[in-house]
């Protein structure tokens, strides 16, 4: 089971990171906000695939703990788990070079869901019960 | 008498030509100035800033500096509190948008100069002093400056709070002739 997880976490993870990376671009390209200096492509992808190995780490942990109910469990505390990160980009402080820093949580708010959005949409594939 | 009369003239003509004559030298405001504040709560920076320096250092007496900040280009790093500065609760943008410092007088110290005048911020005009100094660099020079203000003489926020009322000034302005 671990193996699986730790599969799904990974795969999710990068999923989770590419989003990111076309997003951060995408949003760059519509707004003219650049922080690519604060949030490399490097960085979210790491920060994606942490979260991913994360959850897979947490899922098989609740999974043997709880049995049956793990599942319904790790899916309520991923989805609130990401939801109170979002406090994070709100109170960070963004190097004063950088212009319009309201900016950055419209950016990086998203992303805090892609791993989330990630492992419920391969989850099916990975791990069938 | 009579023949005392046009000499005298003569010499207070040109005495007082002389003095007009003298002028001090102004100096433009050039790309990569910073006008930072920071306590040890809140810290940012401003990036509007422009106005008239005319300084001489041979002559600080004669020298005159009127310059103003454009306090909507406010930064502290962070949106949400760039927001909080920019409202009625703190620098009120909408009714003050500037911060407006003119000089009235210019002297030297042992450390380099110090000049006092009218700082207005958020409406309340105070006279203030700021020592400075100046580094002459080729065509160019370099004002810089420290000094701190207390926010509640200016009624910036409230008295109290999160925010330190003592906030250090750094001032560093580049100029050519």
């Amino acid at each position: 089971m671990f193996k699986k997880a730790l599969l799904l976490g990974i795969v999710s993870g990068l999923l989770a990171g590419v989003a990111g990376i076309i997003y951060a671009r995408v949003y760059h390209s519509s707004l003219g906000a650049d922080f690519s200096k604060v949030a490399p492509t490097l960085n979210i992808i790491a920060s994606s695939l942490f979260g991913g190995v994360l959850a897979a780490i947490g899922f098989w942990l609740l999974d043997r703990i709880l049995k049956d109910k793990g599942e319904i469990v790790f899916n309520l505390l991923f989805s609130i788990i990401s939801f109170a990160t979002l406090l994070a980009p709100f109170a960070v402080k963004l190097p004063l070079d950088l212009e319009a820093p309201e900016l950055f949580p419209g950016m990086v708010i998203p992303m805090h869901f892609f791993p989330a959005l990630a492992w419920f949409t391969l989850k099916p594939l990975f791990i069938k019960k | 008498m009579k023949k005392i009369i046009y000499p005298v003239a003569a010499a207070i003509i040109l005495a007082g030509s002389a003095f007009t004559a003298i002028t001090v030298p102004s100096w433009t405001i050039a790309d990569g100035y910073s006008i930072s504040f920071s306590s040890d709560d809140a810290s940012g920076i401003f990036k509007g800033f422009k106005g008239s320096i005319a300084f001489d250092e041979q002559n600080p007496a004669a020298s005159k500096f009127d310059v103003t900040i454009d306090v909507t280009t406010i930064n502290t790093g962070n949106g949400l509190q760039n927001k909080h500065a920019k409202s009625d609760e703190w620098f009120d943008v909408a009714k003050y948008p500037q911060i407006h410092f003119t000089s009235k007088q210019i002297s030297k110290t042992a450390a380099g100069y110090q000049v006092t005048g009218d700082l207005e911020i958020h409406g309340v005009k105070k006279e203030t002093s700021i020592p400075f100094t100046f580094k002459k660099t080729g065509t160019g020079g370099v004002f810089a400056g420290t000094f701190t203000i207390n926010r509640n003489d200016f009624h910036v926020g409230k008295p109290g709070g999160d925010v330190a009322e003592q906030i250090k000034l750094n001032v560093s302005v580049p100029v050519t002739k």
